[in-house]
């Protein structure tokens, strides 16, 4: 980010406008059971959402890539990153992600970031 | 840019699971709710009843994340209609913010969308949808500032509902092009309420477009709202007419100058 300059007491504001040249968006997404306590790994985290992807869409709708980049166990909170194509069906699939396995849960989308807000660590 | 509401939280006379809905909601970010109250009108039995008050549900209303206000909680009646005889208002109307219709014939959907005094018309989610929109009654419906509903409570729940859901808004906006479409939760347990922009992003695929769905869950649910204000406050209008001018100052502005000289001329 450039600094807006100030003009004779005056300031003027640059409008930056940033095209998502990488091509990805990141997700920050957190997992939450009606039962407390579940422990699941990152493995398991990433067939819950190729489930529920293929449930929405179908096998060939669900095969886009995407990547769990962060998965923490304690919190069940993860990093995903997917590309922009991506996008849409992956978190109409998260949001319309209602139980697994017989178990009543929820995805909370808690932040969408282009490449460049995303500084690692959820 | 305005504050985002979800106008169907299904009411229960379970106090704890309304208060963990409600928290739910701020958390999520949603400034206004409507408690439901789910009512089938029957020929004979006419009574409505009054619902509960929500200050009775909290001491302190839970703070809306990001916005440090507590939310706001409203109540919703909403008839379900089979036949449009039944349709009748009553005076126990006014004790609720929004009245929706849930119309189960073409009939009723047709005398919900012309002519009845309601806010929200729902469009079904666990069914296939019986009837056809047809384009009149839908713009008939814009036209008076009349809302569509979509609820996504059972689209979360089962795949089948998945399916008559999306079907149904897909149909619903090849009518009404997105305009006047509002979607709401429907939510009987706090894990099937969502974020307000995961439901924007829902919206898409039901049809809307970007801008379309994000006023679906925030600029249309408060035109919503304020429609359903006006059937208590708006009792009148009046209208102001200026009176015609006096003979000599009329005379002056019959044509303009430069068309004027033209006629001379000739």
């Amino acid at each position: 980010m450039s600094d807006p300059g100030a003009v004779g007491g005056s300031v003027t504001y640059q409008r930056l406008v940033h095209k998502n040249s990488s091509g990805f968006h990141y997700m920050k997404v957190s997992l939450v059971f009606e039962k407390e306590g579940k422990r699941i790994d990152g493995a398991f985290f990433k067939q819950l959402i190729i489930s529920a992807l293929r449930n929405v869409y179908g096998e060939i709708g669900a095969a886009f890539p995407f990547d769990v980049l962060k998965f923490e166990e304690k919190s069940l909170t993860a990093v995903l990153r997917v590309y922009n194509s991506g996008l849409v069906k992956l978190w109409s699939a998260l949001t319309l992600l209602g139980s697994y396995q017989n178990e009543t849960c929820a995805v909370r989308v808690v932040q969408v970031l282009l490449p460049y807000q995303y500084t690692g660590g959820p | 840019m305005a504050a985002f509401a979800d106008l169907c939280i299904s009411g229960t006379n379970d106090k704890k699971r309304l208060q963990s809905i409600i928290e739910t909601a701020a958390h999520l970010g949603y400034s206004t709710v409507a408690i439901n109250h789910l009512v089938e009108v029957q020929p004979k039995k006419q009574e409505i009843g009054k619902p509960k008050c929500v200050s009775e549900l909290f001491d302190h209303f839970p703070i809306v994340q990001g916005r440090s206000r507590p939310i706001r909680v409203l109540n919703r009646l909403t008839l379900v209609v089979s036949d449009t005889s039944h349709f009748r208002q009553t005076a126990d109307f006014k004790f609720y913010d929004i009245i929706a219709i849930y119309p189960k014939t073409e009939k009723v959907f047709h005398a919900a969308c012309m002519s009845c005094d309601v806010d929200i018309i729902c469009i079904a989610a666990t069914e296939k949808q019986p009837f056809h929109f047809k384009r009149p009654p839908v713009f008939g419906a814009i036209e008076r500032g009349v809302f569509f509903e979509i609820s996504y409570a059972a689209a979360i729940k089962d795949s089948t509902m998945r399916r008559y859901t999306i079907s149904n808004a897909i149909s619903l906006m090849e009518t009404c092009k997105g305009k006047n479409v509002i979607v709401s939760s429907g939510a009987e347990k706090p894990l099937e309420l969502r974020g307000p922009y995961d439901i924007a992003n829902l919206g898409l695929l039901f049809g809307l477009s970007e801008g379309d769905a994000k006023a679906a869950v925030s600029a249309n649910c408060r035109a919503a709202l304020l429609h359903g204000e006006t059937r208590k406050t708006a009792l009148g209008i009046i209208r102001t007419v200026k009176k015609s001018q006096p003979a000599d100052e009329r005379e002056d502005k019959e044509a303009p100058p430069s068309k004027k000289a033209k006629l001379d001329a000739m």
